[in-house]
């Protein structure tokens, strides 16, 4: 879908972006990270011509780009960047119909547009059309920044730190949205970041930048396992373990786990618990309620009594999480197993320490 | 307590009592004619002294009101008075002077004196403060500012204020009046114009070409530098020597004096505050609005017209602003080099010593200013898009 042959930008005595061969897939992310100063933005701004190649070329769907005008390309190209640079003279509307109305769509069509991609994006289209960027705040002025990126349909993608404005909390959502997005949409998609973090969870490729240099260009799952270089080695860090095991969704590793009906008799529960130091408990539909232990139980005149009942949702995880996150829900509680519960808090089964450490050991091997 | 009361409102405190302050001056000058020095009457002995008590009570009211707590009713009772010390001054004078005319000889002269003028300096001070307090109330707000000034016009056309020396001089020279208020306003806005029409593209190169800015800006400083009297000098040398050299150009109308150094020297002033204001516009927009646009697939003059031009409008209109109200004031000088306008009564008048001929000049010069940043400041206010919050500057 993109391919970048030999491609060199040298400003003044500088040499930007050295060299650098790269083809992206359609379909996927590819993320370029790197330090700063390392070419990655310049490399970016060369798939939509802001700025020109000093040698080399880059093909989008197998044809030049330097054979196609500069406007046109952009045109067909979303771009989205960190300070999101919405019009403030314009609503939100004219500004995500911004490209629409430079390739002369209906006024009806793009009505339409607008309305379904603020809903895309998770805002509603009453309230967020007529307002101005202003009264926005960071994490809504980017979302409208991708939903402008995407106003017409563009096949392709580029993000210049796209979620970098907002607090870490906003960020996460937004990277968790773009993923959802993304997994519908299936746009070919170069972003570019400083955050492995966002690399790891964004991308299907990361490219990894030094100097001009591409460096390494894999899978996240390989750059975080077998880095290619010192410098990856060191860029990546010594979390790299941890890092991996967000990649990993905890799906594959649920399993059954001993439960006790709330209604259950003291003497059930104990035969309950002859294999394990602990179980959950639930209640007649199977949400969860807590759990029980020899301890808590032996002390209890009924089930019921006995539940260590914190707050089910902080200790219990959705099947769409990592590992890494069932991993820090165990270490911050001190279980050696974490409840996985579906969209109704009913009980689906349970992962463990162990299973994490086999993730762990399967992937370094 | 003092800190008190002048936290309450000093503007309007100081109003007050400038307007007490003015009771104890001469309120009218009777002159044998025109030119004679006059005796100046007090106001107890131009109205009495009910009529002075009248006046006293009104300001110590408007005084008690500046010392109260703002309210929006406190700024409404204190515009109100202040229109009202104002009428009541003006249909007084005009009152008293046909009165005391009657009894004089043809060429006497009734003119106001420092406390009239004292007056409806510290009556607008009051409608200034009042208008402070009547932001959330602009019905309010417009009759407060502008019922005074209707009154004297109305007083003005029915004739009420006709035995007025100022009013006299103008009666006199009422097609000159004219001719002059023309030639003032053709002259300044035509100078403003073009000045725009040079300055702005002027401007966009300087913050287009990092080459211009420079030798663009180092002129448009050095010009605003050049007094204006010397710079209408310095443009006559240079047209005389042309209409000289092209007599066509003296058919037309061009030479080393009259309307057309004038005129070049407004423009030539103009163009410093239309250039920067230009320039800042443009240069404080931010770039990754302006990268945004780019990489959307807007072409250079897309960008320009859809997003650079339409943020950067107030600045430049702001610009235009200054230009047009220093270009009211400058113009005035011009008639020193024989282009005229109303500046021509005002040295008129301080060649012949005349004060109301110079308050036929300088008044309307005041009026016009205040009229054009007015209108300007509304347009401004009306090009700001709405997304920028779309108040005041």
């Amino acid at each position: 879908m993109i391919r970048l042959e030999h491609v060199t930008k040298i400003y003044g005595d500088t040499l930007a972006v050295d060299d650098l061969s790269l083809e992206v897939n359609e379909g996927e992310v590819c993320v370029l990270i790197g330090p700063s100063g390392c070419g990655k933005t310049s490399t970016l701004r060369m798939v939509n011509r802001l700025i020109e190649p000093t040698s080399g070329r880059i093909l989008v769907n197998g044809k030049d780009i330097r054979q196609v005008r500069p406007e046109r390309l952009r045109q067909s190209i979303g771009y989205a960047i960190q300070s999101v640079g919405l019009f403030p003279h314009l609503t939100v509307g004219a500004n995500i119909a911004t490209v629409p109305e430079l390739l002369h769509w209906e006024k009806s069509r793009i009505a339409r547009r607008v309305e379904e991609l603020l809903e895309l994006v998770g805002l509603d289209p009453k309230e967020y059309a007529q307002k101005y960027p202003s009264q926005l705040s960071g994490g809504e002025a980017q979302r409208i920044g991708v939903a402008r990126a995407l106003a017409a349909d563009p096949p392709i993608l580029l993000m210049d730190e796209p979620f970098g404005a907002v607090d870490p909390l906003t960020r996460e959502r937004l990277q968790a949205q773009f993923s959802s997005i993304q997994q519908e949409l299936k746009k070919t998609v170069i972003l570019v970041t400083h955050d492995l973090d966002e690399a790891i969870r964004l991308a299907d490729r990361i490219a990894v930048m030094s100097a001009g240099k591409l460096v390494q260009y894999d899978t996240p799952e390989a750059i975080l396992s077998r880095p290619a270089s010192k410098f990856v080695h060191d860029f990546v860090g010594a979390d790299r373990a941890l890092k991996r095991l967000s990649r990993i969704s905890i799906q594959g590793f649920v399993h059954p786990s001993p439960s006790i009906g709330v209604n259950a008799t003291l003497s059930e529960a104990m035969a309950a618990l002859q294999s394990h130091r602990s179980a959950w408990v639930v209640d007649h539909q199977g949400q969860l309620l807590g759990w029980v232990d020899q301890t808590t139980l032996s002390a209890a005149a009924s089930v019921r009594e006995a539940i260590v009942a914190q707050d089910v949702t902080e200790i219990s995880l959705s099947s769409s999480a990592t590992l890494r996150e069932a991993l820090s829900r165990m270490l911050g509680q001190g279980f050696k197993s974490i409840p996985v519960v579906d969209e109704n808090r009913r009980l689906i089964g349970e992962v463990t320490l162990s299973d994490v450490e086999a993730a762990t050991a399967e992937a370094e091997a | 307590m003092i800190r008190q009361l002048v936290t309450r409102d000093s503007v309007a405190v100081t109003g007050s009592i400038i307007g007490l302050a003015s009771l104890p001056l001469g309120w009218l000058t009777l002159k044998s004619s025109r030119l004679a020095a006059g005796t100046s009457l007090s106001l107890w002995q131009v109205v009495g002294w009910d009529g002075t008590m009248v006046m006293l009570g009104l300001w110590l009211i408007a005084l008690t009101l500046s010392l109260t707590k703002k309210t929006k009713w406190q700024a409404i009772s204190l515009g109100i008075s202040a229109n009202v010390i104002l009428i009541i001054t003006l249909a007084l004078a005009g009152f008293e002077s046909s009165r005391m005319l009657e009894a004089e000889e043809t060429f006497a002269r009734v003119s106001p004196s420092a406390g009239i003028w004292v007056t409806l300096i510290a009556s607008y001070i009051l409608v200034f403060a009042a208008r402070q307090g009547l932001q959330e109330a602009p019905a309010w707000r417009h009759l407060v500012s502008w019922t005074g000034l209707a009154a004297i016009g109305i007083m003005l056309a029915i004739g009420w204020l006709d035995s007025l020396s100022l009013v006299q001089e103008f009666s006199g020279r009422e097609a000159r009046f004219q001719q002059e208020l023309v030639r003032h306003i053709s002259l300044f806005a035509g100078s403003v114009t073009v000045g725009t029409l040079i300055g702005v593209p002027l401007g966009i190169w300087a913050v287009r070409s990092r080459r211009a800015e420079k030798p663009i800006f180092y002129l448009a400083n050095i010009t605003q530098t050049i007094p204006s009297l010397a710079l209408f000098g310095l443009v006559i040398a240079p047209l005389s020597a042309l209409s000289f050299a092209f007599p066509f150009l003296r058919e037309i109308g061009i030479r080393g004096v009259g309307p057309a150094p004038a005129f070049i020297a407004l423009v030539i002033y103009s163009l410093l505050p239309i250039v920067r204001n230009t320039f800042v516009g443009l240069r404080q927009l931010d770039p990754a609005v302006i990268d945004a646009g780019l990489g959307m697939g807007m072409s250079r003059a897309q960008v320009f017209r859809r997003i650079e031009a339409p943020l950067a409008a107030p600045l430049v209109l702001e610009g235009v602003r200054t230009a047009s109200v220093q270009s009211v004031g400058l113009t005035t000088v011009a008639a020193l080099i024989g282009a005229g306008g109303l500046g021509w009564f005002v040295f008129q008048g301080l060649g012949q010593a005349a004060t109301d001929l110079i308050l036929l000049g300088a008044i309307p010069i005041i009026g016009l200013a205040l009229v054009v940043d007015t209108v300007m400041r509304t347009l401004v206010r009306l090009s700001t898009p709405k997304g920028l919050g779309g108040g005041e500057p």
